[in-house]
């Protein structure tokens, strides 16, 4: 396939960047194992950059990667990303797990990637019913963060209403408990602890995940309703504030829990509740890392 | 047993299914399911998608569950008692039929067979595996994730199956390859025809892509390649892999309960976590990614063959659809060959 403009600039900026030695590591996209298909790359030496390139089949959070040990050895790197996913980048920094100075953010305008399981099947087009819930909400279809700015030449993604983004939400607030408690029980009795959820997650980066601590043994190893309820919930609130949305755990599933209304529903309350939203503001204070005079109390009778 | 042939008109093919489930056999076929298609239980024929290639998942869970319980213990005053675990799983499966998997599915079970039997005998899993009749259907139109071929099976492959369905315009040609698929159909003789070897349409020409010995051959020398570094840093240790599998069995037993009672339980592990080789000295033999995918690929394509006569990959190519960060496992065979 041949390049496009978008895919030029793209190898341009990298280019420069590893000529010039302000990085020795880009993080971008590339063709994949099918046309309807992209993967990461990590390029190294300039005369690699052609190999970058960007399309609405760009599905990864490559945000992922920052956590890693073995990317973390390159010291400064490039990144590749959607407004979502710098979002990820944006929250790292919060929480001090990367430095501002060692990262260079390339950003991409998006107009919304298409879901994967539809791409596999043949889907070419980018529309309200071919993208990712998180598309149709989006509100940073341009990088908050950015050193280099992509823009896109593609139309913006048009709405009609008619498609509800996160629709299961709303159902799920107007359940009773009992329905609620039916309703997440059949869905975690599909899990089968692969623990996809948390390694596709930027933000879940502990060098040694709950689940992996037994003196004492906080979360049951069975994959039955115990343990699979266990894991879900502490997930839910380890990621309640810090989630960005980009959806990668859900992707990842294998067994399709419909992880995204567990992290939505989370982040609208806590946007509710505190009036923040996370991934936005790099010098902002994690919600849960501050205490304000104005936090709401009336939990406390 | 020596193979039998019988022919089933798709109408007949309806009514069996139908008249089985009448009889109390769980049907487990491949449904649609969260916006795919996962094996599970089918209450009428309609419910089975015949058509999808692969469901997103293995049928392994039947064999191998994802959490067994090994044994229960609880403790009254001075006694113990202990309860077998091997009690609740017997005659597991006897009422249990996989219908509509393919001859990749099918060919996992007896390549597990082999290291659940080696030196000790695996009850748990020997009582599921063995009263589990599975029917497959041959594939027609695999796709570009597909290697069965290589792997040395084929789409159109019996070898695991007790019964393997081939198509045949609006009939269906029923290889009876066990005395368990022979029970499973005889009560319902009338709808079936028998008919000799001769009439069945013989396998297609299927081409391999590269030769997994190749593969095998690159492994054999090359531990330390930059390949597997490399390569391999996209990988996210998610272990997608690994449970998608039909061939990956790796367990992890642990304890669970209190001082009144508990149980020991199995659970599904993977080579492509951290802990999953850390030592209690702090130690890992395999520090980076690329060292565990390189493990997998190791166990499959080298490790297993060597030790069992039989790779442990069917070649259903699950690891790759299922991959969040598209590796190909396909693609990497085919660059070991080829680099070998």
């Amino acid at each position: 396939m041949a390049n496009t403009k978008i895919d030029e600039k793209l190898q341009k900026i990298a280019k420069d960047l590893l000529e010039s030695g302000e990085v020795s590591l880009i993080i971008g996209y590339a063709k994949g194992s099918n046309p309807q298909r992209m993967r990461p790359v990590f390029i190294t030496k300039a005369e690699e950059a052609g190999k970058l390139s960007f399309s609405h089949y760009a599905v990864q959070d490559l945000a992922v990667f920052l956590k890693k040990p073995e990317v973390k050895k390159f010291g400064k790197i490039g990144i590749v990303v959607k407004g979502c996913d710098e979002k990820a980048v944006n929250a790292l920094i919060q929480e001090y797990q990367i430095s501002r100075d060692n990262i260079k953010i390339i950003g991409i305008e998006c107009n919304g990637v298409i879901r994967q399981n539809l791409a596999d099947k043949g889907e070419t087009g980018v529309s309200e019913s071919t993208v990712y819930d998180k598309c149709l909400i989006c509100e940073e279809h341009i990088p908050v963060l950015y050193d280099f700015l992509i823009e896109s030449e593609e139309p913006k993604l048009a709405l009609s209403g008619n498609v509800k983004p996160y629709y299961g939400i709303e159902k799920l607030e107007s359940m009773s408990a009992e329905e609620k408690n039916a309703f997440w029980a059949k869905e975690f009795d599909k899990c089968i602890k692969c623990y996809a959820c948390r390694q596709a997650c930027p933000l879940c980066y502990c060098s040694r995940c709950i689940v992996e601590k037994n003196m004492p043994q906080w979360i049951d190893t069975n994959s039955e309703e115990t343990g699979n309820a266990q894991w879900n919930l502490i997930r839910a609130y380890h990621l309640s504030g810090r989630c960005i949305g980009c959806g990668e755990c859900e992707r990842a599933c294998p067994v399709n829990i419909p992880l995204m209304l567990i992290n939505e529903k989370m982040a609208k309350d806590v946007y509710n509740l505190f009036g923040y939203k996370s991934g936005l503001d790099i010098n902002a204070k994690p919600v849960f890392g501050v205490f304000s005079e104005s936090d709401f109390n009336d939990f406390i009778k | 047993m020596e193979e039998k042939y019988f022919e089933i008109s798709a109408e007949n093919l309806k009514k069996f299914v139908e008249s089985i489930i009448a009889d109390n056999f769980e049907v487990i076929a491949p449904t649609d399911k969260d916006g795919d298609t996962f094996y599970g239980k089918i209450s009428r024929f309609e419910e089975a998608n015949l058509d999808i290639l692969l469901p997103k998942m293995s049928y392994k869970e039947y064999i191998l569950p994802k959490t067994e319980t090994l044994l229960e213990y609880s403790f009254s005053g001075v006694d113990t008692d202990i309860k077998d675990g091997l009690e609740a799983v017997a005659g597991a499966n006897e009422k249990r039929v996989i219908f509509g998997g393919r001859p990749c599915d099918a060919g996992a079970g007896p390549i597990m067979e082999k290291v659940f039997n080696w030196d000790y005998k695996d009850e748990f899993f020997n009582e599921r595996f063995k009263n589990l009749t599975i029917v497959s259907i041959a594939c027609e139109k695999p796709d570009n994730y597909c290697f069965c071929t290589e792997m040395q099976l084929s789409p159109e492959s019996s070898y695991g199956s007790d019964i393997l369905l081939k198509k045949a315009g609006d009939k269906y040609f029923a290889v009876v390859t066990s005395e368990k698929g022979l029970n499973l159909i005889n009560p319902y003789m009338n709808l079936f025809k028998e008919t000799t070897k001769a009439q069945v349409p013989g396998d297609k020409d299927w081409k391999k892509l590269f030769e997994i010995e190749r593969t095998k051959n690159f492994l054999d020398k090359n531990f330390e390649h930059n390949y597997f570094q490399d390569r391999f840093l996209s990988c996210i240790g998610c272990g997608v892999c690994t449970y998608t599998c039909p061939t990956c069995h790796c367990f992890d037993i642990q304890d669970e309960g209190n001082l009144k009672e508990g149980r020991r339980i199995r659970n599904w592990d993977s080579c492509q976590f951290g802990i999953f080789t850390l030592h209690t000295s702090g130690h890992n033999p395999r520090v980076t990614q690329g060292d565990r995918y390189r493990q997998r690929l190791m166990h499959k394509f080298k490790i297993y063959s060597e030790k069992f006569d039989k790779y442990l990959c069917v070649g259903c190519g699950r690891c790759s659809r299922n991959c969040p960060e598209d590796i190909d496992i396909k693609e990497v065979a085919k660059d070991l060959a080829d680099m070998a």
